[in-house]
């Protein structure tokens, strides 16, 4: 079947039972969607389909078939020119200084983003709830809810336009 | 695993100083190891632990080395492990600091321990920066000065001319890079004569500034490599058959209908080992379920047996402190007596167990997320058959340790897959399920607490009698863990911290059904929590406010004028002594662990109206002395971080066992602190000497008291089991 990842067209076996999360890490090589519960609990796994925040591990192959899929590979934009734009959700979590063992990140970037396209001016209750689905064991929530602030002062929509 | 791509080893020469010099390979450039001052982390362990407990076997090879390239770059091949504790930035700002190097140049590497040191140490107990400061300074400013001596000659200038800047020596108009110094350079480098000079805190530029961390770049991109994440081409996926009960062992396997499941290469059926490998990870893991599997289950397990096993009785402990009168009996005069529990609890790391492996005849490749690459190794090569030197270990970064990355783990079932599919790379990695049933717990504990007041608010007798699941016993050889009588993993954190004349503290510790071992602090939280708690009763029996009675308690010696600075700069912070805002109130805790002083305070509220009470906090404040701080924001994150896994810990966590079994598979029951129930969090950094001391586990210490003693000063209810509930 043909998936459409990050703007590319990749063709894999069809197979209805496997999850979209080993695809993409196992047979496609996109290592920045993590593996936390494998039951949708903690948000480690969380992609865009279609631009809704979705968890890889527990969707099914056959659930994104004809859809937009989008990791964190694909959050930055890659300039021509070789360099690449960190979108403004990636660049408030280095300007808050947010993830310590950065495994959860991909996650909440992603969950962050896909929130901010959809509430841009968000306010804090806003975060609190969009944000409180996504397990952080290091603790680093008080900086994720100040970089989710901090990004939501950029355009988003402008960025993700370009992206798009 | 950057480190990987050579296996090669450096050759090191011996300098009369102790340094080790690289030669030979790698082409031109200027590398220097140290091994990491060890009677300075014997000292600190011995302090830490009061246990006379040692690295066992003492590092013949530098612990860490840089390397200085002739593309003007620094190398920083580290034994320590980066797990979002921040220490790859913070040793890279002491690197940079005495050597000039220019920040950007700088990059860390996880060394490999066939090419890079081995560190017996590993990355644990928050000691990291404090056990690598001084060594790490003498080498930087040694490398600088063979650098300088060597650009003199190249620039026909005085030594004492050059100023040493960004990665370059500057006289004048002339101006030469490190990188050019060492492309330059023919012949072996010589040590300088006289000992570098160090610079005076007044003179740095990077120690004590906040530094981004080095990591965070690939973090945020998703290009940084754990354990889970290491490929190679051609690998293959493995899965294990688990015990279904705790202690359970495999009598029989046989293939069942392994083989004909889809992606299946090949069953493995070794002595009590039965796996599978296959191309997919979903193959492995489902035709695991297809082998015919008798296990000798053996007892099952219940709670019940775990709550006995932990009773004190007060003939079989230990002493770990004795001051004074000795234990103080359970009945008389004006003795206040109180127990305190806590229960099994799971690292919960998010990154689960995972290992690349890819054995040949005579040698093994193995990534692992390990906190301890040399035990690793070890681990493996003793499951191979193999001496330590033909394995190598290249650790990964660590997607969550705290603790529970310690060791191979699945690295030994990947390495037995793969030799068995004749070296091709086999992944194993656990589900969340495995995580919960076959890791180990932080362990239960139970503790007595008797206190005697004497006059003026002050406590003239304390008592503090404990058991707990064994910590360090776990690891330790059973002969080493009977010489010392008590484990001291259990016990950190147990000893009193307040100068109270008559003091003892007896601890056993008891091997559980249920495999107990390090989490994040060891004992700390518990036994904190137990203390902490109970000097909040005393306080109230004395009728004194909670600070002033630990102002008045904490003794008069330099410790006791640090504990009073925290605690001071804490309730200032949180304006302790000022109402409340209506409807909370504030609970006070401090500790010391590592030499760091810690106190903090927290502010609650209850709201009802729930199926239960439900504890909220809304603002916690900690303070800490940690001696000399190296990046300010790093020990702000730890504090932070800590402080999370202390409310999640003293408000939603507890595993039991049930049947033979932990209570949870998965986070539906055993649910995490969210971004819903954080507070604020303020962290206040109380200057102190001139050595670093750990921060990555003290601020754990005093979460859950604070958070109970809030609880008391706003309802009256003394709560002494965690997790706290009403």
């Amino acid at each position: 079947m043909k998936l459409d990842i990050n703007g590319k067209t990749i063709e894999v076996p069809d197979a209805p039972s496997r999850l979209l999360l080993w695809v993409l890490r196992d047979e496609l090589g996109l290592i920045g969607t993590k593996f936390g519960c494998g039951a949708g609990i903690c948000g480690s796994c969380t992609v865009h389909v279609n631009g809704v925040a979705t968890r890889a591990c527990i969707t099914p192959l056959s659930a994104v078939a004809g859809k937009a899929v989008r990791t964190i590979e694909g959050l930055a934009e890659a300039k021509a020119n070789g360099e690449v734009k960190l979108h403004p959700v990636q660049q408030a979590w280095i300007d808050e200084q947010v993830p310590q063992c950065g495994w959860c990140q991909s996650g909440q970037m992603m969950q962050a983003a896909a929130f901010l396209q959809q509430t841009p001016k968000p306010n804090e209750a806003q975060i609190v709830e969009a944000m409180s689905g996504n397990y952080c064991r290091c603790g680093c929530y008080m900086r994720i809810k100040q970089a989710v602030a901090r990004a939501a002062q950029v355009n988003i929509a402008q960025h993700d336009e370009v992206n798009a | 695993m950057s480190d990987a791509k050579s296996s090669q080893k450096r050759k090191w020469r011996v300098s009369r100083r102790g340094f080790l010099i690289g030669t030979g390979v790698l082409g031109a450039g200027l590398a220097l190891g140290y091994g990491v001052g060890l009677p300075k982390a014997r000292l600190q362990m011995a302090g830490m632990f009061d246990g006379g407990i040692r690295p066992s076997n003492l590092p013949v090879e530098p612990m860490q080395w840089i390397e200085i390239t002739p593309a003007n770059k620094v190398i920083f091949h580290l034994s320590k492990i980066e797990m979002g504790q921040g220490v790859h930035t913070a040793l890279a700002q002491i690197l940079a600091e005495e050597l000039e190097a220019a920040w950007a140049n700088i990059e860390v590497r996880h060394a490999s321990t066939a090419r890079g040191p081995v560190d017996a140490n590993g990355t644990t107990g928050s000691t990291t920066v404090s056990s690598n400061y001084n060594s790490l300074r003498q080498i930087a400013a040694t490398m600088r000065e063979m650098l300088r001596a060597e650009a003199a000659k190249l620039l026909n200038v005085s030594a004492a001319s050059l100023v040493a800047q960004n990665s370059m020596f500057v006289a004048g108009a002339s101006k030469i890079s490190y990188g050019e110094v060492v492309k330059a350079h023919v012949g072996n480098w010589e040590l300088p004569k006289d000992k570098p000079t160090l610079k005076t805190p007044s003179e740095f530029k990077l120690i004590g500034k906040p530094a981004p961390r080095v990591d965070l770049p690939a973090k945020v991109q998703g290009e940084t490599v754990y354990g889970l994440d290491a490929r190679l081409p051609g690998m293959l996926y493995g899965a294990v058959a688990m015990p279904p009960t705790l202690g359970a062992t495999l009598r029989r396997a046989s293939v069942g209908d392994a083989n004909d499941q889809p992606g299946v290469r090949k069953v493995v059926i070794e002595d009590g080992f039965a796996g599978v490998v296959a191309e997919s990870r979903q193959q492995a893991q489902s035709a695991v379920n297809a082998l015919t599997l008798v296990w000798d289950e053996g007892k099952r397990w219940q709670q019940s047996d775990v709550d006995a096993m932990l009773e004190i009785n007060e003939r079989e402990l230990v002493a770990i402190q004795q001051e004074g009168n000795g234990v103080l009996p359970s009945r008389g005069v004006g003795v206040i007596e109180a127990h305190y529990s806590s229960p099994f609890a799971a690292h919960a790391q998010l990154e689960p167990q995972s290992a690349l492996a890819e054995v040949q005849a005579d040698r093994a490749r193995v990534w692992v997320s390990t906190q301890m690459p040399s035990l690793a190794r070890s681990e493996i090569a003793k499951a191979l058959g193999m001496k330590d030197e033909q394995v190598d270990v290249i650790p990964t970064f660590i997607g969550g340790g705290f603790g529970r990355k310690y060791g191979a783990d699945v690295g030994i079932p990947a390495a037995r897959l793969s030799r068995a599919m004749g070296g091709k790379p086999v992944h194993v990695s656990w589900t969340r399920s495995e995580e919960f049933q076959h890791g180990y717990l932080r362990p239960p504990t139970r503790h007595i607490l008797r206190g005697v007041l004497g006059a003026d608010g002050r406590i003239d007798g304390l008592t503090h009698l404990q058991s707990s699941g064994e910590v360090a016993g776990a690891f330790l050889p059973a002969a080493m863990m009977t010489a010392l009588g008590s484990d001291f993993g259990a016990w950190r954190g147990g000893r009193i911290h307040y100068a109270v004349p008559n003091r003892y503290v007896g601890t056993k510790f008891v091997k559980l059904p249920a495999r107990t071992s390090w989490w994040r602090g060891l004992g700390l939280l518990a036994n904190t929590f137990a203390i902490e708690s109970f000097i909040d009763e005393l306080a109230h029996a004395a009728k004194v406010d909670p600070l002033a009675f630990r102002l008045k308690n904490v003794g008069n010696d330099e410790r006791g004028e640090r504990f009073r600075k925290v605690l001071t700069a804490v309730a200032d912070k949180a304006g302790w002594g000022r109402p409340a805002p209506a409807g909370r109130a504030r609970g006070l805790a401090c500790c010391i662990d590592g030499n760091a002083v810690v106190a903090q305070v927290a502010e609650v509220s209850v709201e009802t109206g729930g199926a239960k009470p439900k504890i909220r906090v809304h603002r916690f404040v900690s303070a800490i002395d940690a001696g000399l701080v190296i990046n300010p924001d790093g020990v702000k994150a730890q504090t932070e971080g800590a402080i999370v896994m202390g409310i999640s810990s003293a408000l939603l966590e507890q595993a039991t066992l049930v049947d033979g079994r932990v209570s949870a598979n998965n986070f539906d029951a055993y649910p995490l602190l969210t971004m819903r129930d954080t507070p604020s969090i303020e962290t206040v950094i109380v200057p102190g000497g001139d050595q670093p001391f750990g921060v990555g586990e003290p601020p754990l210490g005093p979460v859950a008291a604070a958070i109970g003693n809030a609880v008391f000063a706003l309802t009256g209810k003394r709560l002494r089991d965690l997790p706290l509930a009403l």
